[in-house]
């Protein structure tokens, strides 16, 4: 991987490569950005975003390119234009350039095999997987593909998925041609050297590359197995720090829990602002039901509540976490089920109906001595320490205070005899 | 009242000028102190200026205002254990397991307590408690009314006695007594809902609160009717005997009919409601939607039945509710492809009709659109759409399935691979009371396990680390899983060296028996050399890792794990130690491996401890090593040797190449 990251920069520093970026990448920008991604190469992919921004004026070209490297036919267009002198190259170029990026990447497998004692290495490796699950459906879609990338520019992810099935493609051209240096390959490389202005030394520089390139892959094919372990030692997977603006896309998409997980979301969160085109919650209605009227929303509530609604709201209350996480929510807890006072603190909570008896009713408790008692003497007497003994008492109520002077009048009726021989019960 | 003072607080501040210019009047006149003064003053001030005072209204707070307002200040303690453990420190659950036995006890004591409390009421009498407490006296469970009448009938619907109150039933109608309509409502309500048994004794008292168990139960009830219907039950029974029936008796039956699973009676009983001429009710057609995938094979007939049912509701002006939509959406899961479809339509029905969706509504459609990335719209996108439709907004359960949404949707942002998502999700579980949500401990674990996997897999290792310190192991005990996808985090950005902190954690969570996670972490450990402090609290860690799997009765040492820890120690020089380990390979058969010895001979050469490279060789012809003699050499060459070891290694030497 190090050594891709090392081989895509030096490329970069190409001027052929730095035009077939810049056009390839100014039209569908964020695929390749992606698709760069996947392989892990961050910085790669930053430097395409500087060309796009650059080349703003090729987007309209650049479409076509996309579809020529499709059918791997590269056709002079009109509309090319801006950079006709390079467009053979730039086409021939692009479709070079993904074998390579294969081809750098080929060593992986291999070295899974050989360094399977580590796990943490599966695990690397397993994170670099790259998908191919939604393999088929590109097959299919490769067909239309040519047709339609160079009229659609607003449906993203066909052209995001386009870039994908070039890929794909060109990985199975990748595996005939690691033999011997294609010829298709010196002649494209001869091709983008013309653009230059120093023909010879670039085409010399080009071919030297890629000659490198088949001899590391050849070499590591042989089982050269522990320069892979360094490059693959050394990589970095699917983590960075800065999240913000690198997001999903530098993720590593892989699928190896097998729950069918394809689709590249990517896009989804890079075109968050363009989104708006589809709103899930935009859809039809199913335009059975008319809204209802006020009238007909009255009558459930005067119901009383049947056996199925508290068995319903049993089923709620268990579904749902109850625990209290704190104190204060234990007492919330108790105050419901009315364990405790509640705030804020009322000391007449529990006597609702005292509240609608009058004080004086407590107090004045003499009216209730007019009739049954005599007028004066000791039992008038005692019965009047009573009635003020009743009347400082809070913790009775007025019926209670009336019920123990009743007992008190009924006592004394029963004693008359008693007490009108001692003469002490006067009239 | 805070509102109140704040008031105060801004009439003076307006006022603020008044003030100060009657200052000096103040404290001449007044001889208190002046915050009081200005308080009291600030009324005055007021009449002075032209503005109106408005009186602001006197609020009427609900009882738990004060104590919401106070718990709202209390954050949770990652470091401190869940409030129900606090009681009991020393009971305190630090694995799953403990957790559960420690819920589940207490909620099997408290009632314990109330059974005992209910059936013995003769001791309970006394009430201490001004004003009374209802909840803490016993509640009677025994019936009372022992003679035939309506009265006895309606107090055994009340206690939920099914079989008391169906004998109570025939024997008013044998006594020719009529039963009022409510009375029969309520019976038929009892009948079906318990499907004609006694319901079980302690499920009253376990409901409140209880814990894992019953919520598994909980789920399985709702997808597997525990009793089945029956044919001609006493249900069936009464309603056949009752003079009139209208929808009421209609409704529940079809609801105990589907509800222990007897679908295609629930139909028939609804063409015969309609044979009636009969219109039903919401709850009805509840029922019978949910009922409705159960009745035919094909995707799009499940799909036609649903739609006739609701355009049969219409007709009848039934207005659906929340539980209506939920259900054609439950029903749906069980559609197919069908769902993809009518899912979306059906919610913006629910929207038309005024019914906002609960977190189970949402949790349909991420089913239904489970799986469909080929057709373009995923999960994902819907769980985005979703979640930024419900961001900030805090839930209260209105559907059982309610509590399935939080799992579910990390299961998305799971399988999308997608942190953001998560956090989003995580955030919305945050707000509010949302996250009693998250349902009992056990959705509550998959929920955090969910999380933590997708942490693990795709963030930084230090928010990991602070994720991890902030919900383990106050939310989440991890399964072993979970930690050894910690330790790949660990590994995948280098922090081998908190290895020893997260090997004390897996102690305290109990994983440390669980073999396969400690021969990770020791091959981790292990694998490469790392700067001599770090090796040295390796060391420490091994030793302890292996004391503790000692002294447990049945560990089964592996080889790889013994020899992990032999090169640990002999990395940090404890050559001792590592000759102790290496007396284990013999005492549990293992065989360690020459790469082994010879690193060990080679630690013994820098320690220069010719005795114990002598023993390391006689170990090795122990266990007839090829090595031995290629050991007994190097010995020979690189050690100061006395002349009885010369003579043992030189027999050693000679000896194994001799039975070569």
């Amino acid at each position: 991987m190090n050594q891709f990251t090392y081989w895509t920069k030096f490329v970069a520093r190409n001027r052929v490569l730095y035009v077939h970026e810049s056009l390839f990448v100014s039209n569908n920008c964020d695929n390749v950005f992606r698709i760069l991604n996947k392989v892990g190469l961050k910085a790669f992919s930053t430097n395409s975003v500087r060309f796009c921004e650059k080349k703003d004026n090729v987007v309209t070209s650049t479409q076509l390119n996309e579809g020529e490297s499709q059918t791997k036919q590269p056709e002079q267009k009109e509309e090319q234009h801006v950079l006709k002198a390079d467009d053979g190259g730039t086409v021939s170029d692009q479709a070079n350039d993904k074998p390579e990026q294969i081809l750098a990447k080929s060593p992986q497998p291999e070295a899974e095999t050989v360094k399977s004692g580590k796990e943490s290495l599966l695990d690397l490796l397993g994170a670099m997987k790259v998908e191919v699950t939604n393999k088929r459906k590109l097959k299919n879609m490769k067909i239309k593909q040519s047709f339609e990338s160079a009229t659609q520019y607003n449906s993203k992810p066909e052209g995001m998925e386009s870039t994908i099935s070039m890929f794909q493609k060109a990985t199975e051209e990748a595996s005939s041609q690691s033999e011997t240096l294609n010829s298709d390959l010196v002649a494209a490389a001869s091709a983008a050297a013309a653009t230059l202005p120093n023909r010879s030394q670039a085409e010399s520089e080009l071919l030297r590359q890629l000659r490198q390139r088949k001899a590391l892959s050849e070499a590591q094919k042989r089982g050269d197995m522990k320069n892979i372990g360094v490059i693959i030692a050394d990589m970095k997977v699917g983590k960075n720090s800065n999240r913000q603006n690198a997001w999903p896309s530098d993720q590593i998409r892989f699928d190896d829990d097998g729950r069918g997980y394809t689709h590249d979301r990517g896009i989804t969160s890079e075109l968050a602002g363009v989104r708006k085109w589809r709103n899930v919650f935009q859809a039809k209605r199913l335009s059975i039901f008319s809204p209802a009227t006020e009238k007909d929303g009255v009558k459930p509530a005067l119901a009383k509540p049947t056996l199925w609604d508290m068995d319903f709201a049993h089923q709620l209350c268990q579904s749902t976490n109850q625990m209290p996480r704190n104190g204060f929510e234990e007492m919330i807890q108790w105050t419901k089920e009315g364990k405790v006072w509640q705030y804020p603190i009322d000391n007449e909570i529990g006597l609702e109906e005292e509240a609608s008896v009058p004080f004086h009713e407590h107090i004045f408790l003499n009216k209730h001595l007019e009739q049954g008692f005599p007028r004066q003497g000791p039992v008038r007497h005692f019965m009047e320490l009573v009635v003020a003994g009743l009347a400082r008492n809070p913790y009775l109520t007025v019926q209670q205070k009336k019920e123990h002077i009743d007992w008190f009048r009924d006592y004394f009726h029963q004693k008359e005899d008693v007490l009108n021989e001692a003469d002490v019960y006067l009239t | 009242m805070a509102a109140s003072g704040r008031h105060v607080g801004h009439y003076i501040h307006r006022n603020g000028r008044f003030l100060r210019v009657n200052l000096d009047h103040l404290w001449a006149n007044r001889s208190f102190g002046w915050t009081s003064a200005l308080q009291q003053q600030a009324p005055e001030v007021n009449k002075d200026s032209s503005e109106s005072i408005v009186i602001p209204r006197k609020k009427t707070w609900s009882k738990t205002a004060v104590l919401e307002a106070l718990a709202s200040t209390v954050k949770r303690d990652p470091t401190a254990h869940p409030y129900q453990f606090q009681d009991d420190p020393y009971l305190a659950p630090r694995t799953s397991a403990e957790f559960r036995l420690f819920s589940l006890s207490q909620e099997s004591g408290r009632s314990a307590a109330k059974f005992f409390v209910n059936n013995n009421p003769k001791f309970f009498t006394k009430d201490f408690a001004e004003p009374h407490i209802p909840c803490l006296m016993p509640e009677s469970v025994t019936l009372r009314l022992e003679e035939v009448s309506e009265e006895a009938l309606k107090e055994r619907i009340s206690l939920r006695k099914v079989t008391a109150a169906v004998d109570m039933y025939d024997q008013l109608l044998q006594a020719g007594m009529a039963v009022s309509m409510e009375t029969s409502h309520d019976l038929l309500d009892l009948v079906c809902l318990y499907c004609d048994k006694d319901p079980e004794q302690e499920e009253g008292p376990q409901g409140e609160t209880g814990e894992e168990a019953k919520g598994r139960r909980g789920r399985m009830r709702r997808d597997f009717p525990k009793t089945l219907w029956k044919e001609n039950n006493n249900a069936e029974r009464i309603f056949n005997l009752l003079p009139e029936r209208d929808t009421r008796c209609y409704s529940a039956l079809i609801r105990g009919m589907v509800k222990h699973g007897a679908p295609a009676k629930a139909f028939s009983l609804y063409t015969d409601l309609l044979n009636n001429r009969l219109t039903g009710d919401v709850h009805l057609f509840n029922a019978l939607i949910l009922a409705a995938p159960e009745l035919r094979e094909k995707y799009t007939e499940k799909w036609d039945l649903i739609s006739e049912l609701l355009n049969q509701m219409s007709q009848q002006k039934v207005q659906p509710d929340l539980l209506t939509f939920n259900s054609v959406l439950k029903a749906l899961r069980r559609c197919g492809y069908v769902a993809k479809t009518k899912a979306l339509p059906t919610l913006s029905e629910m929207k038309a009709m005024g019914i906002s969706p609960s977190l189970a509504t949402y949790d349909h459609i991420l089913a239904a659109f489970f799986k469909s990335a080929s057709s373009g719209t995923s999960n994902i996108d819907i769980l985005l759409e979703v979640l930024s439709e419900l961001e900030g907004r805090s839930f209260t359960c209105q559907d059982p399935d309610d509590v399935l949404f939080f799992s579910s949707a990390m299961r998305v942002c799971l399988d999308g691979k997608d942190l953001e998502l998560g956090y989003k999700v995580q955030t919305l579980v945050e707000v509010g009371d949302n996250w009693r949500l998250l349902g009992d401990s056990f959705q509550q674990s998959i929920y955090y396990g969910r999380f933590f996997h997708l942490l693990c897999m795709m963030e930084n290792i230090d928010v990991v680390l602070e994720w991890y310190r902030k919900i383990i192991p106050s939310l989440y005990y991890p399964n072993p899983q979970g930690m050894r996808d910690l330790l790949q985090a660990l590994d995948t950005d280098s922090r081998l060296d908190m290895l020893p902190t997260i090997w004390k954690d897996i102690k305290s969570l109990g994983h440390d028996n669980k073999s396969e996670l400690v021969e990770e972490l020791l091959a981790l450990m292990a694998r490469e050399k790392h700067s001599p402090e770090v090796q040295e609290s390796f060391a420490e860690c091994a030793l302890n890792v292996k004391s503790v799997c000692d002294g447990r009765p049945g560990t089964e040492w592996s080889a790889s794990s013994l020899s992990y820890i032999t090169t640990l120690l002999l990395r940090a020089n404890k050559t001792q130690e590592a000759w102790e380990v290496l007396l284990v390979f013999k005492a549990k058969n293992r065989i360690p491996s020459e790469e082994l010895l010879n690193s060990f001979l080679s630690a013994c050469h820098t320690t220069r401890d010719s005795r114990i490279a002598v023993e390391l060789v006689q170990l090795s012809s122990a266990f007839c090593l090829p090595i031995t003699s290629a050991l007994a050499s190097r010995a020979l060459a690189e050690f100061n040797l006395t002349e009885e070891q010369r003579a043992v290694l030189s027999e050693l030497e000679v000896a194994v190449e001799s039975s070569d």
